[in-house]
């Protein structure tokens, strides 16, 4: 035990560059993971404290459970219930408020509270700092904080203007509280009716306060119980969480990141394997010798999972401890933005025990498995080894060996498996694809290695460095292929990856100019959050419909309903004019009458995330809870429209959400102009109506589409920073079989200077020889990515998450060859000057 | 009683037209305490004789016994076991391990064998200084001559008191003076400290050293000498044995 950890500790210590090289590979995944699954709890975090604080005040909150509005008359109910001393029922609203409303300050958003002024104040304390409360008679009134007056510079009796379904509302200021001390939206305070009118909802209410008549903890308890049992199962304990739609998208990001965690990881591993390998061979002597003076196979096992163990204790130590610096500094950096959009504090780094023990198994965990076999073959070598010279053995494998026929087979199952076009074949292929071309490998080496010597050749002076290179790379072609493969698989996420995104980037256009593709949009604050868009009542609709020369208008409405934990967002349309103004991407479901059967019974279209996790396809049915009880709904297709992609979302017909949601204010429209319009005619005529309503954009479609185009582009440009992040394991992988490559050869290279190479053909060799990997690698890349990319389309076209086109990714390729070559290169620079540098009698000196 | 005996001792590499009779039916017995030089010409098969005896390979057939055990049929726990107990190795080359220091690399059988560090060490201490390397003792392998370090590798076959001591070639790159330094130690190990030594070398002189000498020629054992101060002085005997063999 005690030996093993002794032998271990040395050897790494022994080689401190390589050591540090391979640790690098696990601090580089470990740092990706921990570093960004701070960030979701960190958020998550904050997103509880402000639904906490929002129901803290006030003994027992309840709401829907679909989250919408409901009719008062649970309220009697509730008040029988012994121990309910008072309660009052509200109905708040979190309202967007467009860019530049307000000339004397800027608020991103409001928090609408109506209240019924008699039974709120036995519920809670409103002291007024001026003025006075609010009062049952009192219509355009409204209460507002000290801090709101002091942004908008506001005094009693001054008017405060907010959008409403109405259009713009100016409500007179009639008291002013207590700045408040909770983060959050500034709250606005009116009556219930004013509020009501103000945002559609004639007789709704969706939160209602409950004071208990005791303090005694096992009462309160007991009488929430109560409650509960009362109120049943539509309806809840606690507040409603207004942003559960972004937490949600924040979910997707994290998964993302973590996707590329496991990848780094996994490369991580890979070099791990590829460097024990290296060490196991290199050590075969050392290894042979312990076993023939007595280590048991077990011993040598030990050995090699102590040193792994050891990297992986540091590397993962390291990693975490970066990667906690990298959640401290984005949560820092990111503070003033989730202030400013979300109305939020952001606390300090939230870390979990869970993610702390996750990463050290997986770090750790990650470096030991990688360790398994070639500590296992270490076991193998005999004693007889320890007593052979040490010659860098020539590998000589018959040219068809078992595992190049493996190879081959699945490398032709899987282009079967491509040409079915049956996804879980075609994904399987995409499996064997790359387990076959790593099988493939060894025998490619030295054709492929000829190929690029003889190229290399012409560039590299004749000294003998291209051939040299040439020689050291086929001798050993086992070896140069998992080199090989590292770059290969670093380059086929990147080839991959890029075709992936520019096949979504083609889908998405279609895409936006499908849904997109009207003469005019009526766009609200937050596109996609629709919760917190104050829309219009139906008049705005009529209004625009009856402009001359406007031939459709279609309006979408927002509903939010929760089955089990996911948020569902219901947009209501209108059968009719959608799809004359609109469109959406099919995936399942007959696109020429679904929207027929939107208006016939309870039925809906989901989309693909909709579909994927929920777990729903064409035909199924689905109960939904809506604030007139559970209803049953039919998928009647899948389908998706560009703005609700990231988020489950649902097309209900705009009728089923009326009778079951009561919503039919309109948060997004779209208009279509007849073929002879007056564009400039209409264009005015639209103008001054939409002026009514502050809280709209009137938007030319062609100009939306063009600026939703620059924001898929620039999104997915920092997704292609993260992928150059990813590509960096790659560098370290090249790097490092090529330092452990000269480390290796150290006393070959000490006897090629003994008999006259110079320093540079010395360098020259090493170079070569990384230019020949890499751009073995960077072949095998490239064929793995393309084939991925393509096989990753179909699998996400099929999944109907995102709507795709395949494009072939030539950028990708230019980028992958590019960076192979430039790897290659940047490689090479340590492990040659360390080659050329390398003092004659040392290197020859050395074991 | 020997404490080494083998039975029809063969070894045959490969296979089919490339195979090689490295042994052939090869009967040897060694007595505890006992000296014996192996001698012949390159390939004759002397390094595979000392590997089959100290169970780093197995034999095509015949059979090794120490101490009336025969290695044939122990598994590989209790092979490397007994190698770890019984036996102690010097090897031509690269005997020791480039991360650890002369005492370490000394105390590793013991070690090995799950000894406490402290003991082990303080062992190997006393080993290294019966060979004359107190003053390095913590040297690593690489700042130590060819010598010294075939010395910290006799210590290291010592330290764990076995009764066999196998050594191929310990001298072979070393000059004269320090050749017959660590051949006047395998004697002492022998005379003094009681343990068998088998020796593989190719120098008379060296081979003077022993109590016997086995020579082997294409596999086979063709003659055998006792050593004694009666016939005279051994090298000169040995060379006339070794030229009467040639013929
Ligand atoms: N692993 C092996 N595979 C095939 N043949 C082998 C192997 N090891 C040894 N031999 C052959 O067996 C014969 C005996 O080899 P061995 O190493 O025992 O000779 P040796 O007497 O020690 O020679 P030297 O004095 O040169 O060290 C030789 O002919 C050699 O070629
Ligand atoms: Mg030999």
């Amino acid at each position: 035990m005690k030996i093993q950890l002794t032998l271990a500790a040395r050897y790494l210590w022994g080689r401190k560059l390589r050591t540090f090289l391979t640790t690098l590979a696990i601090i580089f995944g470990v740092f990706v993971i921990f570093g960004m699954n701070i960030l979701l709890p960190t958020m998550t975090h904050a997103f509880e404290t402000s639904v906490l604080n929002a129901s803290g005040q006030v003994d027992v909150l309840v709401t829907n459970k679909s989250g919408e509005a409901f009719a008062p008359s649970i309220m009697h109910r509730i008040e029988s219930i012994p121990g309910v001393q008072a309660l009052s029922g509200n109905l708040e609203r979190t309202i967007n408020i467009p860019a530049n409303y307000y000339r004397s300050g800027s608020v991103g958003a409001l928090s609408l509270i109506g209240i019924v002024p008699r039974d709120a104040q036995q519920v809670r304390d409103y002291t007024m700092q001026k003025g006075r409360f609010l009062q049952n008679t009192d219509t355009r009134a409204a209460i507002i904080t000290s801090s709101l007056a002091d942004t908008l510079k506001l005094e009693l009796g001054d008017e405060l203007s907010i959008p409403t379904v109405n259009g713009a509302v100016k409500l007179k200021i009639v008291g002013i509280r207590a700045a408040q001390t909770l983060p959050g939206n500034e709250p606005v305070w009116l009556t219930l009716n004013e509020a009501q009118k103000l945002l559609n909802a004639p007789n709704r209410i969706n939160t209602i306060e409950i004071k208990l008549d005791t303090t005694d903890a096992a009462q309160r308890t007991a009488i929430s119980n109560a409650i509960a049992a009362t109120i049943g199962d539509e309806y809840q304990l606690g507040g409603l969480a207004s942003g559960s739609e972004f937490m949600a998208s924040l979910q997707t990001a994290q998964q993302i990141f973590n996707l590329m965690g496991f990848l780094a990881l996994f490369m991580g591993g890979f070099i791990i394997f590829n460097t024990f390998r290296t060490i196991v061979a290199e050590r075969r002597h050392d290894i042979g010798m312990l076993r023939a003076i007595g280590a048991g196979r077990r011993t040598i096992i030990g050995l090699f999972l102590f040193e792994g163990l050891l990297q992986g204790v540091v590397g993962t130590a390291i990693g975490m401890a970066l990667g906690y610096g990298l959640g401290v500094l984005i949560v820092e950096g990111t503070r003033g933005i989730y202030q400013q959009f979300l109305h939020m504090q952001l606390g300090a780094p939230v870390i979990e025990p869970g993610l702390v023990l996750l990463t050290i198994v997986l770090g750790v965990g990650v470096t030991l498995l990688s360790g398994l076999v070639p500590a296992w073959n270490a076991s193998r070598v005999t004693p007889m080894e320890a007593l052979r010279p040490n010659v860098v053995t020539v590998e000589t494998r018959r040219r068809l060996n078992k595992w190049t026929i493996v190879g081959i087979v699945l490398m032709v199952a899987a282009l079967v498996g491509l040409l079915s076009q049956n996804i879980s074949l075609v994904a399987l292929g995409g499996f064997a694809f790359l387990v076959g071309l790593a099988l493939l490998a060894p025998a490619l080496v030295k054709p492929i290695a000829q190929v690029f010597g003889a190229m290399l050749g012409f560039i590299f002076a004749r000294d003998g460095a291209a051939e040299l290179a040439q020689g050291n790379l086929t001798r050993q072609p086992s070896r140069a292929a998992i080199t090989a493969s590292a770059t290969m698989i670093g380059l086929a996420i990147l080839v991959a990856a890029v075709g992936l995104i520019s096949s979504i980037t083609g889908g998405i256009n279609t895409l936006l100019e499908k849904t997109l593709g009207s003469d005019y949009l009526l766009v609200p604050p937050s596109i996609g959050v629709w919760g917190s868009d104050v829309g219009a009542d139906e008049t705005l609709a009529e209004r625009l419909r009856s402009v001359y020369g406007v031939s459709a208008v279609s309006t979408m409405r927002f509903a939010t309903t929760t089955v089990g934990d996911q948020t569902i967002n219901l947009l209501g349309i209108d059968p009719v004019e959608f799809p004359k103004v609109s469109g959406l991407n099919f995936s399942e479901g007959d696109p020429n009458t679904a929207f027929e059967q939107l208006a016939k019974g309870r039925g809906l279209i989901l989309n693909g995330v909709g579909a994927t996790t929920l777990k729903l396809h064409a035909g199924d049915a689905i109960k939904i809870p809506s604030p007139e009880g559970e209803q049953t709904y039919r998928v009647i297709a899948v389908a998706s429209d560009v703005l609700n992609t990231k988020i489950t979302s649902a097309y209900i017909s705009q009728e089923n959400l009326k009778r079951d949601f009561h919503k039919t204010e309109d948060v997004f429209m779209q208009l279509n102009l007849a073929p002879n319009a007056n564009r400039a005619e209409v264009d005015a005529r639209l103008q001054e109506i939409v002026a009514r309503y502050p809280q709209f954009k009137l938007v030319s479609g062609a100009a939306y589409l063009n600026e939703m185009r620059s924001l898929y582009t620039t999104s997915f440009s920092a997704f292609y920073i993260l992928l150059g992040i990813l590509a960096l394991p790659s560098l370290i992988a090249i790097l490092n079989t090529l330092a452990i490559g000269v480390i290796e050869r150290t006393r070959e290279i000490g006897m090629l200077r003994a008999i006259g190479a110079t320093r540079k053909q010395v360098r020259r060799t090493i170079l070569a020889e990384a230019i020949l990997l890499a751009a073995m690698g960077t072949a095998f890349g490239l064929l793995a990515g393309l084939y991925l990319g393509y096989v990753m389309t179909l699998g996400l076209n099929a999944s109907g998450l995102y709507p795709l086109q395949y494009s072939f990714p030539y950028a990708g390729v230019v980028a992958a060859v590019a960076l192979g070559l430039l790897f290659g290169v940047l490689a090479a620079i340590l492990p040659a000057r360390q080659a050329a540098r390398m003092d004659i009698i040392q290197a020859l000196r050395y074991e | 009683m020997s404490l080494v005996q083998t039975e029809n001792l063969a070894k045959i590499y490969g296979s089919g037209e490339t195979a090689v009779t490295a042994l052939d039916r090869v009967n040897v017995k060694i007595d505890a305490g006992e000296f014996v030089a192996v001698m012949g010409p390159s390939g004759c098969g002397k390094s595979t004789l000392l590997h089959l005896i100290g169970g780093l390979d197995r034999p095509t057939s015949g059979k090794v016994c120490i101490e009336n055990v025969s290695l044939g049929d122990l598994s590989d726990d209790k092979l490397t076991e007994l190698r770890r107990r019984k036996i102690g190795f010097v090897f031509q080359f690269f005997n020791l391990i480039p991360v650890l220091d002369a005492v370490e690399n000394a105390a590793l059988p013991m070690m090995l064998d799950g000894a406490k560090a402290a003991q082990a060490k303080a062992r190997a201490r006393e080993w290294l200084t019966r060979v004359g390397l107190e003053n390095r003792l913590h040297s690593r392998p690489d700042q130590l001559s060819g010598g010294q370090q075939q010395r910290v590798a006799i210590a290291r076959a010592l330290v764990a008191e076995p009764a066999l001591v196998l050594a191929d070639e310990p001298t072979g790159n070393l000059d004269t003076r320090a050749a017959d330094e660590i051949a006047g130690l395998l004697r002492q190990v022998a005379e003094a400290w009681g343990r068998s030594v088998v020796m593989v070398t190719h120098d008379p002189r060296i081979a003077a050293y022993a109590d016997r000498i086995v020579f082997l020629k294409d596999g086979t054992v063709v003659d055998e000498t006792r050593l004694n101060s009666q016939n005279g002085n051994g090298a000169q005997v040995i060379r006339g044995k070794m030229n009467a063999l040639a013929e």
